[in-house]
């Protein structure tokens, strides 16, 4: 990754490469923004690389130069779909893809290692996650590691990019994606609404799900307007409930099931389980892949087909 | 003021806090949500997080709501009626660590200055604060860097320091003391020394267990001289605008004033929490914004805790809580920008 940051940057191919560089815990990461060669060595690739960098590309459009950018197979989906809305154009990104055996939210996997305890290292196999500690390797099965969204990946290698950085990783047949949403969908209306109820009410309004999400790419969001007002400031469960229904019925499908809005959400929403009914409706009414697995299909919402349900008749 | 020290049995403190959560509203940590804990009114000791480093949100909400009425008013019958809703009750808050009553404390000032502002001073005026000294610091802890201290909790009415089977109790102020009075039968005099010995053990065997304790020796001086750096552009870069770190923060008390009405008849006036990392937090009628970008935002956040707060009030900013740092998706982390700050002053 190193080297072929430098090299992008050395021919001036690129203005700017965005990647991960070391967090301040061995278990974490930050976006890195490079523009000089010297600085490429700050760039790291480990298995808590969960980041999404891909919306980043939108603070750059207006730049003359081209800028590189580091994404995972989840994250090619979202670069995507942003190409697809000319939220960023094709001839101005190099797109680094990292073919990728899942990622650890160390936050959510609560690694139980003592608090001090040095890291250093840590990788994933087809079965395990491996930390290396200075008092040993743990291991641990990889479904209890990695991220939630990882345990069934649709895109291992990224659909989209001009290197690979390792070699390419086939997709495990398809597991029953969608089977906590089923689950809720079987609940009465009751238990529904109050399980959205306990969660919503919670809600800080801190909108880091709007604002991690590579689907969110408004110049000015509806939340911000105060004239109309649509979603009052008050946080209530009322106004709370309304941000997020409309947030899910606007990143309809442009939502590619990256699951950052949960990542990010602080008081732990299961904002991944409310897209992700949507991208299963989509699926089920317009027969679409994920949205952003394929350049050359035309987002679900995005256009029309006589062949469109048309329930309403 | 007199300081009294007093000892309490673990199951003294069950059956004192049943009694308090009977006479009082008694607020404390509670796991709202799996890995969510946060200061809700509680019925009893069994639903008490006794342990938690720190909790996810800070208490701050019982003093400053996140969304708050100031009056309702209405133009029924000609004229304007306004109606304020009642002030708070008398109540207990249980088991703030000692970095949360600081950032009380840091906030007293801001809202108790030239221009009183009697809902917060209300709320603050009608609390009785029990704290709890650290047993164990979070991941992420650092009140020691920022003059902080584990198992000191001034500003607290009283403070428990778990002791083996027991707890110390010291009562800080009089109403700490009347609260003990209140109780009787509960509390031992503690006439050998016992707590101030478990507070020192205590203050002892936490001082190495800080992971990271950043220097900041210098960094305001830094500050003052240095407005402009290109280091916030870097910081701002990764930042995404969100207010988890302003929300979770337990000094940050922005907020924006608003109408709400639906027929314009009646309705309410309220208060809701705003963040300086919002892109509207500082524009103006007519579009302007003197922040315009997020390197703005971002260094005036990271100015208010290092820097103006102490120009303002001779009080840091930042009580070392951690909350920003296990939170920010990105990992924009204070420690590390006070180590970059300090670097950057080191290098002039």
């Amino acid at each position: 990754m190193r080297e072929t940051a430098r090299q992008l940057l050395r021919e001036r191919e690129v203005g700017l490469v965005i990647g991960y560089a070391a967090g301040s815990e061995a278990y974490w990461v930050t976006p890195a923004f490079i523009k000089e060669e010297a600085q490429a060595d700050r760039l790291v690739w480990n298995p808590f690389c969960v980041n999404s960098l891909a919306k980043y590309l939108i603070n750059y459009h207006h730049e003359p130069y081209k800028v590189a950018v580091v994404v995972k197979g989840c994250d090619s989906r979202a670069l995507v779909r942003l190409l697809q809305d000319n939220q960023v154009q094709r001839e101005k990104v190099v797109v680094i893809g990292i073919p990728c055996l899942g990622v650890v939210d160390a936050k959510a996997a609560a690694l139980k290692i003592a608090p001090g305890t040095r890291i250093l290292g840590a990788s994933v196999t087809d079965g395990e996650f491996l930390l290396q500690t200075e008092s040993g390797t743990l291991s641990l099965p990889r479904g209890e590691a990695l991220c939630a969204k990882c345990r069934y990946c649709e895109n291992p290698t990224p659909v989209l990019a001009d290197t690979l950085l390792a070699e390419e990783v086939a997709a495990e047949p398809a597991a029953n994606i969608y089977a906590e949403v089923r689950e809720v969908e079987s609940w009465p209306r009751e238990k529904r609404s109050a399980f959205w109820d306990g969660h919503f009410q919670r809600c800080l309004r801190c909108y880091a799900c709007r604002n991690i999400c590579p689907a969110c790419t408004c110049r000015e969001c509806v939340f911000d307007q105060t004239d109309p007002c649509w979603v009052a400031k008050a946080h209530n469960l009322s106004e709370n409930t309304a941000f997020h229904l409309i947030r899910a019925m606007h990143v309809a499908g442009r939502c590619v099931d990256c699951g950052e809005c949960e990542r990010a959400c602080p008081v732990n929403i299961p904002l991944r389980l409310l897209n992700q009914k949507v991208i299963k409706d989509i699926k089920e009414l317009f027969g679409v892949s994920t949205p952003g697995s394929r350049l050359d299909e035309m987002p679900a919402l995005g256009m029309f087909a006589t062949e469109d349900p048309d329930e309403f008749n | 003021m007199s300081v009294r020290d007093f000892l309490l049995t673990r199951e003294g403190l069950h059956s004192w806090l049943s009694r308090l959560a009977r006479d009082y509203p008694l607020i404390a940590p509670v796991e709202e949500e799996k890995g969510v804990i946060t200061f809700k009114q509680v019925g009893g000791p069994q639903e008490i997080v006794f342990d938690c480093a720190p909790s996810t949100l800070p208490p701050k909400e019982w003093f400053l709501p996140s969304t708050e009425e100031l009056f309702a008013f209405s133009t029924a019958g000609g004229g304007i009626t306004l109606q304020e809703p009642p002030g708070p009750k008398e109540r207990v808050l249980f088991g703030l660590h000692p970095c949360d009553v600081r950032a009380l404390l840091a906030l007293d000032p801001v809202f108790g200055g030239t221009y009183p502002d009697p809902y917060y001073l209300g709320r603050r005026k009608a609390t009785i604060i029990v704290a709890l000294s650290c047993t164990k610091p979070g991941p992420y802890c650092f009140c020691p860097a920022v003059g902080g201290d584990p198992v000191v909790a001034a500003g607290a009415d009283l403070l428990l320091t778990e002791s083996g089977s027991s707890f110390a109790v010291k009562a800080m102020t009089s109403r700490g003391e009347e609260i003990i009075q209140r109780y009787p039968g509960h509390f031992a005099p503690d006439e050998e020394g016992r707590g101030e010995r478990a507070r020192q053990e205590l203050a002892g065997q936490l001082a190495g267990m800080f992971a990271f304790l950043p220097d900041l020796r210098g960094v305001k001086e830094f500050l003052d001289g240095h407005f402009e750096l290109p280091y916030w552009e870097e910081v701002a870069s990764r930042c995404l605008g969100c207010g988890i770190c302003t929300y979770t923060c337990p000094t940050c008390h922005c907020f924006d004033i608003f109408d709400q009405s639906w027929d314009g008849a009646r309705g309410l006036r309220a208060r809701c929490w705003d963040s300086c990392m919002f892109s509207q937090f500082t524009r103006m009628a007519g579009g302007h914004n003197p922040r315009p970008t997020q390197k703005e935002r971002v260094r005036n956040r990271f100015l208010h805790k290092l820097k103006y707060h102490q120009d303002r009030y001779g009080l840091g900013g930042c009580v070392g809580c951690g909350r920003c740092v296990a939170k920010c998706p990105v990992n924009i982390d204070i420690r590390r920008i006070i180590g970059d700050l300090k670097e950057l002053a080191s290098h002039g």
